[in-house]
């Protein structure tokens, strides 16, 4: 038998050189590419690496997948907080980046990366002379105008001001002051508004090549030293819900040249005494314009970033709640996906998974936890 | 950079154990203060210089006093002090500033939260009080900013709450 074993051997080596030269390799190189338009229930996790900070990265998701390895569908990297925005005209997603030259130190570069929504890849990019704002992130630290003609970042050295870059040309087109007032709301076609501490709206409607055309303020309409608006609004289609530390909500229009600063109403009733809004990205609007709010008990000074316990759902044209969804584990962020059929609620929670609900039901359809994110602290919706 | 809530723990279960432990420290610390003020019973020395703070409370963990708005990793755990930055790191001129009640003189300081900055995230002793803090449109009381700035990198490492004086009442 010892002496059979070589030749049985060298017989099942080329018995399986036979089938392997019948079998077709696969071919070498096959990169995947994601469609133009995303589906309605695909989500942006946005990662800012909050303990390794230079190494963030936003995941994309196919919510709807059950299967959780394949709901993953790529990864885009950026760098030190990046903000964020997606184009709804062009296949394009920017990030704004900062880079020092050896990893945390040296020279520092911050520029404005265009990726492509197909590749996942950066197909060009514009540096930015003026450092941007370093913050938690938020929505409105970066916007594009409503005609998505002009990017606009939020800047904070501490001097406020905002850069104007033009993402087709891919030219910086100038720096506007904003002193006292911060974040940026695309008003009209072309201008934003910042919120100041003063409680008032500084609005800037932009020329054709992203340069100031006009300036305004609008009258007081709260008081940051009683009740401060919380700057991360509810948006939807150009139109702004902004919560205050004691629960009001605050409409503002920003689809004209100038905003319509509507009736702020309380969002608490009788059944909610000592409630308030609080978290990360404590409110979302969906595609009706109903408001999403994460909402926790016992208020009190500091608690304005606390995660919530519940989601209230709002008809703000009907000053009205609809709704109150418990939530299955703590949230400190809400988004929406954009489909008016059937939206899905987003609820990041405080252990840094998110929490799926049905947005017309309440109901916990899934959690998506364990996808290679750290701090996912901010969710987008697919444009 | 004082951003981020809570990372892994419900907040709510942190809170009320941070809210017991304060006010039993608070109790014991005005009772230390009251008396001898000489046996170290807590983990700080409590100086009672002319001119020095008063001092109860252990400054490795977020329910210490000087840490009633921070939002950061604290600098006592990363290789500095409460008042000093870990090797290697530069202090932020600038920053933005709280006011936190002693229990042991039952007074108010002002508490400076200069952020350490150069390195990367020390990643121990994350600590989030969001007491006094006010939105980004009113940056001197915003903890959500990174305030690495006017230093030489804008990499955020962790906080330190320096005493600058007390409060006008």
């Amino acid at each position: 038998m010892k002496k059979l074993l070589p030749f049985l051997l060298a017989l099942l080596l080329l018995v399986m050189g036979t089938a392997m030269a019948q079998l077709q390799p696969e071919p070498m190189g096959k990169i995947e590419t994601l469609p133009e338009k995303w589906p309605a229930h695909w989500v942006l996790a946005h990662d800012v690496s909050f303990s390794r900070v230079m190494d963030g990265r936003t995941i994309v998701l196919d919510l709807d997948e059950e299967n959780p390895a394949r709901a993953y569908k790529g990864m885009m990297n950026n760098s030190f907080a990046a903000f964020m925005a997606q184009a709804t005209t062009r296949p394009e997603i920017y990030f704004a980046s900062i880079y020092y030259s050896r990893g945390t130190r040296g020279e520092r570069i911050d520029v404005l990366e265009i990726y492509d929504k197909q590749t996942l890849s950066p197909i060009g990019e514009v540096v930015l002379e003026v450092p941007r704002a370093i913050l938690l992130p938020q929505r409105f630290t970066m916007q594009l105008t409503r005609d998505e003609s002009l990017v606009l970042l939020y800047n904070f050295t501490p001097a406020m001001s905002v850069s104007v870059v033009d993402p087709v040309a891919r030219e910086l087109r100038g720096e506007v002051p904003t002193p006292g007032c911060a974040a940026v709301f695309p008003t009209g076609e072309r201008g934003f508004s910042s919120v100041c501490a003063d409680g008032t709206l500084y609005t800037v409607q932009l020329d054709a090549d992203g340069q100031p055309a006009s300036t305004s303020r609008s009258a007081q309409f709260f008081d940051a030293g009683v009740d401060p608006l919380i700057e991360k609004a509810a948006w939807h289609a150009g139109k702004a819900w902004f919560p205050t530390f004691m629960g009001q909500l605050q409409p503002v229009d920003f689809t004209g040249d100038q905003p319509v600063i509507g009736e702020a109403w309380s969002m608490i009733d009788e059944e909610t005494t000592g409630w308030r809004p609080g978290g990360l990205a404590p409110a979302a609007a969906d595609a009706d314009g109903r408001v999403y709010m994460l909402a926790h008990p016992e208020g009190r000074e500091g608690s304005h970033r606390d995660p919530g316990m519940e989601v209230w759902v709002f008809d703000p044209d009907q000053q009205q709640r609809v709704d109150r969804y418990e939530l299955a584990m703590p949230g400190l962020g809400v988004s929406l996906t954009r489909d008016r059929e059937a939206p899905l609620l987003v609820v990041l929670n405080v252990e840094m998974a998110l929490d799926v609900y049905d947005a017309r039901t309440g109901e916990l359809r899934k959690t998506v936890a364990n996808f290679g994110a750290e701090t996912p602290l901010l969710v987008y919706g697919a444009e | 950079m004082k951003w981020l809530d809570r990372l892994i723990e419900g907040r709510t279960r942190d809170l009320a154990q941070r809210s017991s432990r304060r006010s039993f420290l608070a109790r014991v610390g005005t009772v230390v203060a009251g008396s001898a003020a000489t046996l170290p019973l807590l983990p700080v020395a409590r100086a009672q210089d002319e001119g020095s703070v008063p001092e109860s409370g252990d400054p490795h963990s977020c329910d210490y006093w000087r840490y009633c708005a921070t939002d950061g990793f604290l600098c006592s755990c990363c290789g500095g002090s409460a008042s000093s930055c870990p090797p290697g790191t530069e202090m932020s001129p600038i920053t933005w500033i709280g006011t936190c009640l002693n229990p042991v003189d039952n007074t108010n300081y002002i508490i400076s939260y200069n952020d350490c900055c150069g390195k990367s995230a020390c990643g121990h002793c994350m600590c989030t009080r969001n007491e006094g803090d006010r939105p980004i449109y009113r940056p001197q009381l915003n903890n959500e900013y990174n305030w690495c700035l006017g230093t030489q990198h804008q990499t955020y490492n962790c906080s330190v709450a320096r005493v600058i004086g007390k409060a006008f009442d």
